[in-house]
């Protein structure tokens, strides 16, 4: 048998703690340890982005990090975005301009899109494709993707958060 | 009345997917116990099984089991594809391989451990000897003399030929003036949703099975893993939770839903399964793998006098459940005639087996392909006769005032917009602005530009005799609604459906509280649930607003007639003189004698004083089963402007426009995004996708970082427009459109590169067009002028 090594992540706000073996991916521990099943595995080799969270306030794909190679590391997850019963703004954006379909890709696009327009609050559009570019669609074919994004940026400037 | 069909209301769907709460198929909780599938997968593409040696895997702590392939076969019958139609030729398959492997992919033993990382080191310790033998993996060159034969039951490897002619057809084509020949190549490409597939298998008291699977097809699901497992069907309830994205990839039923099924009753525990990425795309059906011979006969105004192929595609390793795989051959044989007035046709349609994965219906099915011929004959005939490539297309199209029109081999267009969706196009995009400043070679700014059309008919909707005409017979067609006015007043209806993104649970609630007559916010629709939701054909080829929209209005219009009986009767007036709106009857005329909804229902529920008519049941509700006409046709065009770079061969696309005709839309926000996530799938069809294999049967590009799907950065804005033509053969108006954006975009942008690269004499009939291809070609002309 593997040895399991005991760890400690901040997972939207809350320190968690899990035993798991040393091999095992974050994102299987967010998910089958945490039970924070929003997170979604889309490929398993760091191209498509589903798993995307927040690694220490940076976007990472939480399916090529072992979870013992983060112990103590802060996690935001898409379970972590939102306060409480209201969606945030740029959910709120994703659900106006219809900017979902299968919604698989989503949680991991929310995640880039907060940390995104964190840094970059007024983008143009171009900026906004490249943002995008990190994660893969197979439904909306972006355009309304890149809509809604738009129109979150424009809300939180308003908002002034 | 039509209060809520039409407008584009936000999803009630989004929430949950926005929170991270929605449930997908490994979300689904886990009961206690349940053990963990991992399938050993063949690494050749053709070999003799020697021998399977399981023992250190077996070995190996957490270890269940590690079955072979005749270990499986004492569980699940083989799988036989149910295609009747002439030229066919029937093979089977065994869902784990027990002799021979016939595919790169093909599993040869089944792992069954406590952990799925357990699973997957047992699935290193598996040792499997074969015997490699040649293997025929090239489409024309498997039905050479000499080529490895795939399957005993298939001779000459050639699975499927059909042939057709129109009478005379000869003489019409000897007639014409004219004649051009093409050879079109459509690469393989997949539908890859990013979602993988999976499966739980969960036993009930009694010997019962929840199965819960990422599928588009959960009824025909069911019957085909009771049949397979040998499971009554009475006792297999299939649940279909959220599916991330399902393209056709997951409406087929595969060989790993048979095997979670039946190990879980073998071994009295639940059982999961989870596909990887690599398994997906080497496993998952895969598409379009086709070459079309054309040749057309057209006189000097560039009108078609007659059109012949030869259609060959390629069926992989194994025909597949439910549609065989003839469905792509037929399609595209059949439907390449389009939108235009072509009465003189000849085809021969092939399709060959191959020692490479087994192929099914991927969004679009044939469509792409055979439209990027004829439609590369429409760009080639204007370019012959020096006419503009829309103005040949205009003239060729059946003029709306001539619809309905049956089409050459039978397929009846009711209503349809063919030339006016080419001229609205053609206005959003500045078509002829665009025309007057292109200067003959092309080139501006260092880039070739070109601009290119698409204009096609859509098959959606098909119904029984559609499926019988392509030698489905098993494939029902119909679509059931079950339509319950609950003792609240509130309304309950379920369909046969199940969806992957499309928005079911908002664009069937505007339908039903139409039909009805109710608030949308008092309608809930359930799917994708087989204890809960009669049976049906499932969601796929562009069909649910057809099919399930029609069986739910047929089923509420039911339910609506036996409300407005029982509120004659509580009115004491005659049942014509009833009207029913807004959740209320009343008499015609007194809008202040009447009763509402909630009223009505008690009374059905005997839950208050009043009776009900002499005669009337108790309850109130009504099922309907709609099998729509052969198929319901909608049309589209599409044109596409791209900057092909001289030097390193990329495409760029500048503008891209869409007018589309589904008929009556239910919700437009949701229709606008069934097109742009079908474009963007059509682009990268035609600029990147594509499974290459080699001389070996290896796939060479099993990864998402090798197989390119396109990124935001890759998906132009696309302006769209709609006419709509509601259909007049089926129930509702309504024409489907999950399909239609795929299918023009793939034609669209080949003619657009065509054309920038016609100055160069470039001719495109091919894809994917790849920088490397299209730099090397661009430089193979400008070295050979040069010298």
């Amino acid at each position: 048998m593997i040895e399991k090594l005991d760890i400690t992540l901040i997972v939207n706000g809350r320190e968690r703690h899990a035993r798991v073996e040393p091999r095992r991916l974050l994102a299987d521990v967010l998910r089958h340890e945490l039970g924070l099943k929003g997170t979604h595995i889309g490929c398993e080799h760091g191209v498509c982005g589903a798993c995307t969270v927040l690694l220490d306030g940076r976007s990472a794909r939480s399916c090529l990090h072992f979870a013992v190679a983060v112990d103590g590391a802060e996690i935001t997850t898409v379970e972590g975005l939102g306060g409480g019963d209201e969606l945030t703004p740029i959910q709120q954006a994703f659900h106006r301009n219809h900017a979902l379909q299968c919604g698989y890709c989503t949680p991991g696009m929310l995640v880039t899109v907060q940390e995104f327009l964190a840094r970059e609050p007024d983008p143009d559009d171009a900026a906004i494709r490249r943002a995008l570019s990190n994660n893969i669609c197979r439904c909306t074919g972006y355009a309304n993707i890149v809509a809604a994004v738009r129109e979150a940026a424009r809300a939180l400037r308003e908002a002034g958060t | 009345m039509n209060e809520f069909v039409g407008r584009a209301l936000l999803r009630r769907e989004d929430a949950h997917l926005l929170r991270g709460e929605a449930r997908f198929i490994d979300d689904v909780p886990e009961p206690d116990g349940t053990l963990h599938l991992g399938f050993v997968l063949s690494p050749h593409a053709h070999a003799r099984i020697l021998e399977v040696d399981t023992a250190a895997a077996a070995a190996l702590p957490g270890i269940q089991a590690v079955l072979t392939g005749a270990d499986i076969a004492a569980h699940v019958q083989p799988i036989v594809a149910e295609v009747e139609i002439e030229g066919y030729r029937r093979h089977g398959r065994d869902v784990v391989a027990r002799d021979l492997v016939r595919f790169v992919g093909e599993a040869v033993a089944v792992v069954v451990a406590e952990d799925p990382y357990v699973a997957q080191d047992a699935i290193e310790l598996v040792e499997v000897s074969y015997e490699p033998l040649a293997a025929s993996i090239d489409m024309e060159a498997t039905t050479a003399a000499d080529a490895p034969r795939v399957h005993e039951a298939v001779p000459g490897n050639l699975v499927f030929e059909g042939r057709f002619a129109t009478e005379g057809f000869d003489e019409a084509f000897a007639a014409a003036p004219h004649v051009l020949k093409e050879r079109f190549k459509s690469g393989r490409v997949g539908g890859v949703p990013l979602e993988p597939r999976g499966c739980l298998a969960v036993p009930e008291p009694g010997g019962a099975l929840t199965f819960y699977t990422s599928t588009q097809i959960p009824h025909m699901l069911r019957t085909a893993v009771a049949k397979y497992i040998g499971c009554p069907e009475s006792r297999l309830r299939v649940v279909v939770p959220e599916v991330g994205g399902g393209f056709g990839t997951k409406a087929q039923i595969y060989p790993e839903e048979f095997v979670t099924a039946a190990l879980a009753r073998h071994f009295r525990r639940p059982v999961k399964w989870i596909q990887d990425r690599r398994e997906e795309l080497i496993t998952d059906i895969h598409s379009r793998d086709h070459i079309y011979e054309v040749e057309v006969a057209f006189d000097g105004e560039g009108l078609v006098q007659a059109l012949r192929s030869r259609v060959r595609t390629n069926a992989g390793a194994y025909s597949t459940l439910p549609f065989g795989c003839t469905l792509e051959t037929t399609g595209g044989a059949r439907m390449i005639v389009g939108p235009y007035r072509i009465t003189n046709y000849a085809y021969v349609a092939q399709a060959v087996v191959t020692h490479t994965g087994p192929v099914g219906a991927y969004r679009g099915v044939a469509q792409p392909s055979c439209y990027m011929a004829i439609e590369g004959m429409m760009d080639r005939i204007a370019r012959h006769l020096d006419i503009d490539p829309a103005e040949v297309r205009l003239r060729n199209m059946v003029p709306t005032a001539e619809l309905p029109w049956t089409n050459v081999v039978g397929v009846r267009y009711d209503t349809g917009s063919y030339q006016e969706s080419l001229r609205a196009a053609m206005e959003a995009i500045d078509y002829e602005g665009f025309r007057a400043g292109q200067p003959a070679d092309r080139l501006v700014d260092g880039k070739y530009r070109g601009i290119g059309i698409c204009s096609f008919t859509e098959v959606s909707g098909t119904g029984a005799p559609g499926w019988r005409a392509r030698g489905l017979v098993r494939l029902p067609g119909f679509d059931t609604g079950l339509v319950r006015v609950e003792p609240s007043g509130e309304v309950t209806a379920f369909v046969s459906h199940a969806h992957a993104g499309q928005g079911h649970y908002t664009t069937f609630a505007q339908v039903v509280a139409d039909a009805l007559g109710v608030d949308f916010a008092d309608v809930t629709i359930i799917e994708g649930d087989t204890a809960a939701v009669p049976y049906g054909t499932g969601t796929f080829a562009s069909r649910s607003a057809v099919t399930g929209g029609g069986a739910l209005i047929r089923a509420a219009t039911k339910v609506r007639d036996k409300m407005r009986r029982i509120a004659a009767h509580i009115l004491e007036a005659a049942v014509e003189d009833v009207v029913f709106e807004a959740g209320r009857a009343h008499v015609a005329g007194v809008e202040g004698h009447g009763v509402d909804m909630r009223r009505i229902a008690e009374t059905a529920y005997a839950m208050n004083e009043l009776t009900l008519p002499e005669g009337e049941d108790f309850g109130l509700e009504e099922t309907d089963f709609y099998d729509p006409p052969l198929v319901t046709m909608a049309n589209a065009s599409h044109i596409a402007r791209v900057a092909v770079d001289a030097e390193d061969g990329r495409v760029e696309i500048e503008a891209y426009a869409v007018v589309h005709d589904c008929g009556r839309l239910i919700n437009p926000m949701i229709v606008d995004g069934q097109i742009h996530g079908g474009v963007a799938q059509g682009i990268g069809e035609a600029l990147m996708e594509e499974f290459v294999y080699d001389d070996e049967g290896q796939i060479q590009n099993a990864t998402l970082l090798d197989y390119l799907l396109p990124t935001a950065e890759d998906i132009p804005d696309i302006t769209l427009g709609h006419i709509e033509s509601p259909t007049i053969d089926a129930v509702g108006g309504f024409k489907g459109v999950g399909e239609g954006g795929v299918i023009g975009a793939v034609p669209a942008v080949l003619n657009a590169v065509g054309d920038a690269l016609s100055g160069l004499g470039i001719e495109i009939a091919t894809k994917p067009l790849r920088p490397s291809l299209l730099a090397g070609e661009i430089r193979k002309v400008r070295d050979g002028s040069a010298s």
